[in-house]
């Protein structure tokens, strides 16, 4: 950055050879618009190759930890779970006490590898069993009683964008915005349909080109600023498109959306893009009737899906740089309900998958010692585990991005 | 060319434009930011009225919206329900609650079809964009009320207030079922009030931040307590009311809720708090200047706060017209999309999944803000994802109906509403095809035209031009994709 002037044609060459090379941005390529040219400085000196990527799989619904992590050992889970509990011949025993349910075999064996760390037990106080309000303490990392509008990768992005990345910051593989990317300061962010491979657009979108070619450039303008992210958008998505649809992925992945939003964000990922992390969702864990085939089909997808992504990321040798970290809005309630289901309930444990952590079992187990629809208290506060990631992996000051400190959970060094 | 708001001293900012100043960019400019589009015709004729009488016709009363057939039948229906869900054992009372819910969202869908029917007329559309930005300050959300019957309630409620004056509209609303449960005024005791609503009345309904302090707010709780709902009726149950002496803004007396809010409009505070709001829902992302709020505010506050007066004032004023705001302000979700359905001469089809489900995607739910500030608005409505939205749902409007995957209800509307002739819930293909038929510089005009009035003979004609010219294609597709393309441009997305 020290002469910028002397970086411009190289990066103006550079965008124009995105135009010729097939990208196909053709009614830009005379005027290389100016917010290119920024983002094209920032991505100067070097690529951002090595740095450590946070992708978070949402199991929307609220997961019902107790058959995730099935606390075999204690005579309080049959009790709570007379219908509904695991049995015994579908139990991947971790200890005496603690076994992953039979669905999570890939997992199991992940656990097994030293890649994947359990935190058990996670929740907050004063617990909120809405899913619109739980979810929305989670993205926010905010306590219960206080609602927040910004999400806390929002907030990292805050602290750790600064400038104009070329790539977005966060890519999401949903429909929504997730409020996590949220920030006070407006981010580039992306989103991906799940089962997006490319190809989408074409011809129609040339006459768009062409709109778009010229117009106003003050990005502080609402008309400029709408071009700019049109623009934005557009090549964003025609690079991704292309990334998606060459990408060959070198293990074979699941037929199903969640593994499919996988195989794209390992396809970002070994493109080199400089996006920091990536929002994966699973929906369907609100399981009130008749549970047991059900959440055991939505583990099988989980894991098999993670551990495709996990097997695909070795084979690119990018599992180094990647840490995958699973969130439920909250857990569900110890004791089953009258429909072979379990209701809104509170804490549970989350997985966290990747090479640099240590493996195992985290934080404390909960105490099921609980009445007849009484929920369980959390051990581990989840901005424990916000802050571990922060600290640890993303190497931010969490303490800036939560307001607060809090002590760090032991899954990363 | 317009004045800029530069050369506009505070007292000189609200005259009326003069006669001079209203053309036909001025006239696009008021039905643009009062309603959805604007028209030619609407347009001719605000043209020959002038401003002022222009805004007497479309606000000399709110329309109305009759009770939406679920929601009535949700009223009635709804105290039973929970009645034989508190009797049973848990699992009656968990299925009598999921039927509540299951009922309430229904109704809900029934009420925002009903609604933005409503509002897609263009007689009523300035009206009912007025109810939305009412709705916008005294947020409630179906979330937390958790009952579509309370919500249509709040919104009738406020319909019958919109054009009285504006501490009317406060008591009304401290008394609306739907914000008592929203806002906790349910929980609130005497020994215990809860300051949600107090807090908000002051922070974010009519005085804004740093115009009181805690104290106010603790005790101005204590005068709306024993504020409650019951059955959706409110209920003022005395032996939970503080009728004891409070402190509010310095003075003293054993003040109840209305005698609060009586305070709360001798704020100088009071006058600016509404105006500043207007021009942030339909002016500009830049606040205004304090010392033309404060001009503003002080003849509003002077009128007794008539809600009608400051439409009128606000909607013909030199700074309303400036050369700064013309063609730069974002439209909304719900701008947007109603803008679209005028613009093509639509009608709002009854099918409620896929509508709100791009609202919601767009960022804008309907009866719906995200919390109790309300929609942001401005750039936040903007990213890849809500950009992506605008383009399927103004493709989706240009081309035939998607009837498969209706559910019965939705195939049952959706016929009873051919049976009564309506069918133009998308682009009709004999249109596209008229257009496609002339030739390329006047199909060119005509879509720019359609959609664009202000661009035309631009060098946006020009490049549609160019693409029809040399489209060797089927011309219905390239009229479509021509007609997208305008839709989705920045130019369309601004008004």
């Amino acid at each position: 950055m020290k002469n910028p002037a002397q970086l411009l044609p190289t990066t103006r060459r550079d965008f124009l050879g995105y135009g010729v090379k097939g990208v196909g941005l053709l009614a830009f390529s005379r005027f290389a618009p100016s917010f290119l040219v920024e983002s094209a400085y920032a991505r100067t000196p070097a690529p951002e190759s090595g740095r450590s990527i946070l992708v978070l799989v949402q199991l929307a619904g609220g997961n019902d930890g107790l058959n995730t992590l099935v606390p075999h050992g204690d005579p309080a889970y049959r009790r709570l779970r007379p219908t509904i509990g695991v049995p015994d011949d579908q139990l991947l025993k971790i200890d005496d006490h603690l076994a992953l349910h039979s669905a999570c075999a890939p997992l199991h064996r992940l656990l097994q590898d030293g890649r994947l760390a359990i935190v058990q037990n996670v929740g907050y106080p004063n617990p909120n069993r809405s899913h619109f309000r739980s979810t929305e303490i989670w993205e926010s990392a905010s306590d219960a009683n206080e609602t927040l509008s910004t999400g806390w990768l929002g907030r990292y992005f805050d602290n750790a964008c600064a400038g104009k990345p070329a790539d977005p910051c966060g890519v999401h593989i949903s429909n929504e915005l997730p409020q996590t990317f949220v920030g006070e300061q407006p981010h580039s962010t992306f989103g991906l349909a799940p089962n997006d491979r490319g190809g989408r657009g074409g011809r129609s979108l040339a006459l768009t080109e062409q709109l778009l070619a010229d117009g106003p450039d003050d990005p502080h303008h609402n008309a400029g600023f709408l071009r700019h992210t049109m623009m934005d958008a557009l090549v964003t998505e025609k690079r991704f498109q292309r990334v998606l649809g060459a990408y060959r992925p070198s293990a074979e992945y699941p037929a199903n959306p969640f593994a499919a939003s996988l195989r794209n964000v390992a396809a970002l990922i070994a493109s080199g893009a400089s996006t920091r992390v990536y929002f994966v969702s699973l929906g369907g864990f609100d399981t009130h009737a008749n549970q047991p085939n059900q959440h055991a089909n939505l583990l099988r997808t989980l894991a098999e899906g993670l551990a495709a992504f996990q097997r695909d990321l070795d084979a690119h040798k990018l599992n180094d740089q990647v840490l995958t970290m699973t969130f439920s809005e909250f857990g569900r309630r110890p004791s089953e309900n009258e429909s072979r289901g379990t209701d809104h309930g509170t804490a549970a444990p989350l997985f966290v998958l990747g090479s640099g952590l240590k493996a195992g079992l985290h934080g404390t187990a909960p105490d099921l010692g609980v009445d007849r629809n009484q929920d369980l208290t959390f051990s581990t506060d989840f901005r424990s585990v916000y802050a571990t990631v922060l600290e640890r992996w993303l190497l931010a000051d969490s303490a800036k991005v939560l307001g607060e400190r809090h002590a760090l959970s032991g899954f990363l060094r | 060319m317009p004045e800029s708001l530069k050369n506009l001293s505070p007292a000189e900012a609200w005259q009326p434009l003069p006669a001079a100043q209203w053309d036909e960019g001025a006239a696009r400019h008021l039905l643009q930011r009062i309603g959805w589009s604007a028209s030619p015709a609407e347009t001719t004729r605000a043209l020959q009225d002038g401003p002022l009488v222009t805004l007497r016709r479309y606000f000399a009363r709110m329309p109305e919206l009759p009770k939406p057939a679920l929601i009535a039948q949700l009223e009635r229906e709804g105290p039973d329900l929970i009645r034989r869900g508190r009797g049973g054992d848990e699992t009656q009372r968990r299925l009598a609650q999921q039927e509540a819910r299951e009922r309430s969202r229904e109704a809900m869908m029934d009420l925002t079809i009903k609604w933005l029917q409503l509002a897609a007329r263009p007689e009523s559309a300035p009206a009912e964009k007025w109810l939305l930005f009412l709705q916008d300050v005294w947020v409630v959300g179906v979330e937390k009320v958790r009952n579509a019957a309370l919500i249509y309630q709040h919104q009738d409620t406020l319909r019958r207030v919109a054009l009285t004056n504006y501490p009317q509209v406060a008591k009304a609303m401290s008394r609306s079922p739907a914000m008592i449960v929203y806002l906790d005024l349910q929980q609130s005791q005497r020994d215990a009030p809860n300051e949600n609503f107090a807090r908000e009345l002051f922070e974010l309904f009519t005085l804004g931040e740093g115009h009181y302090t805690e104290a106010d707010i603790k005790e101005a709780a204590r005068a709306f307590t024993g504020y409650r709902q019951r059955n959706g009726e409110f209920a003022f149950v005395a032996r939970q009311h503080d009728n004891s002496r409070k402190t509010v803004f310095g003075e003293q007396g054993a003040f109840t809720g209305d005698d609060v809010i009586d305070l709360v409009f001798r704020q100088k505070a009071a006058g600016t708090f509404l105006p500043r709001e207007i021009a942030k829902f339909y002016l500009t992302d830049e606040p205004l200047p304090a010392a033309h709020l404060d001009a503003l505010g002080a003849a509003w506050a002077k009128s007794g706060y008539d809600l009608g007066k400051l439409l009128a004032v606000f909607f013909t004023s030199r700074l309303f017209y400036a050369e700064e705001f013309r063609g730069n302000f974002i439209k909304s979700p719900l701008h947007y999309y109603l803008g679209l359905v005028q613009n093509l001469d639509l009608s709002v089809a009854p099918l409620p999944r896929q509508l709100i489900g791009a609202l919601r995607q767009m960022g804008q739910m309907p009866f719906n803000p995200p919390n109790v500030r309300g929609w942001v608005g401005g750039k936040n409505w903007i990213n890849s994802v809500t950009l992506a939205t605008r383009r399927r749902v103004a493709e989706a409007l240009l081309a035939p109906l998607n009837e498969e995957n209706l559910n019965a209800d939705e195939r049952l509307d959706l016929d009873a509403a051919y049976a009564e002739g309506v069918t133009n819930f998308t682009l009709a293909d004999e249109t596209l095809a008229a257009w496609a038929a002339l030739p390329p510089a006047d199909r060119a005009r005509r879509l720019v035209g359609l959609c664009l009035p202000q661009a035309a003979g631009t060098t946006l004609e020009a490049k549609i031009e160019h693409h029809f010219a040399s489209t060797s294609g089927n011309p219905v597709n390239a009229t479509r994709q021509a007609l997208a393309a305008l839709l989705t441009s920045p130019d369309y997305n601004l008004c």
